[in-house]
């Protein structure tokens, strides 16, 4: 991406982008250390019921997102296998943000 | 009361969601294939058409889809079917799908991309794939 227009939407996807890894971060922690404990430890199989459903819409927006930006930025596939592994571990979202960050810091030079 | 509501708006919604992408997809086979300059105005024109498309409506359709399907299999109770599983798998899979097509489009739209890559070519056909394949296991639930 060369032109200024083009760097400013990636800009604002980038943004985007680190804001649903949070999204999905957060909740997938609050499925695991919140809802399944809480399910199996309380006997409160609402907990996961609720957070479950919501979780997954994270899950896909992620996945959405995340094929969007990698294209529309051109990145290369390694990237996005890392980025992809990453959501399906714990705090895995949290390390992509900052992955993230990095890149609209190095974006933001660019300018 | 509301369960048949419910299916019969996730069912336009995913029409609509998989028609646009469809339409989405074709428009980046129609660029991979043309012979014209990637920087003519015509060509961006027809881009931003679909783009504008899937902005407003392709998209929206797809999270309409995707919150009223979490409502129908809590509603209906299906969590924990196999069939329901595998269906969630496939729109995972169809999510990914439009993902890489909005982000190809935009590049193509942007002029950063002359023309995509030949992998795209194959997204048309993958979707038909998918719908097919959800259809029957939502019509059917054979597991």
């Amino acid at each position: 991406m060369s032109t200024p227009e083009a760097r400013a939407e990636e800009h604002r996807q980038l943004r985007w982008m680190r804001a649903v890894s949070l999204l999905e971060g957060s909740t997938l922690l609050a499925l695991v250390l919140v809802a399944v404990p809480l399910k199996h430890l309380a006997g409160v199989p609402m907990a996961t019921r609720i957070m479950g459903p919501i979780h997954g819409l994270a899950f896909l927006l992620y996945v959405w997102m995340l094929a969007r930006t990698v294209c529309a930025g051109g990145w290369p596939r390694s990237e996005m296998i890392r980025l992809v592994a990453a959501a399906f571990i714990p705090f895995g979202a949290f390390i992509n943000e900052r992955r993230l960050a990095r890149r609209q810091a190095v974006l933001a030079a660019c300018d | 009361m509301i369960y048949p509501w419910l299916k019969a708006l996730h069912a336009a919604a995913a029409l609509t969601w998989t028609g646009g992408l469809l339409a989405a997809a074709m428009a980046i086979q129609a660029c991979a294939g043309a012979k014209v300059p990637a920087d003519t105005a015509d060509r961006r024109r027809a881009l931003d058409t679909v783009r504008r498309w899937d902005r407003h409506v392709t998209s929206p359709a797809m999270l309409l889809a995707w919150v009223l399907g979490i409502a129908i299999a809590i509603q209906g109770e299906w969590f924990g079917s196999l069939w329901l599983a595998i269906k969630l798998g496939f729109v995972v899979f169809l999510s990914a799908m439009h993902g890489l097509a909005t982000g190809t489009l935009k590049r193509l739209a942007l002029g950063s991309l002359p023309s995509p890559s030949s992998a795209l070519r194959h997204i048309p056909a993958a979707t038909v794939a998918s719908i097919a394949v959800i259809a029957v296991l939502a019509v059917v639930k054979p597991f």
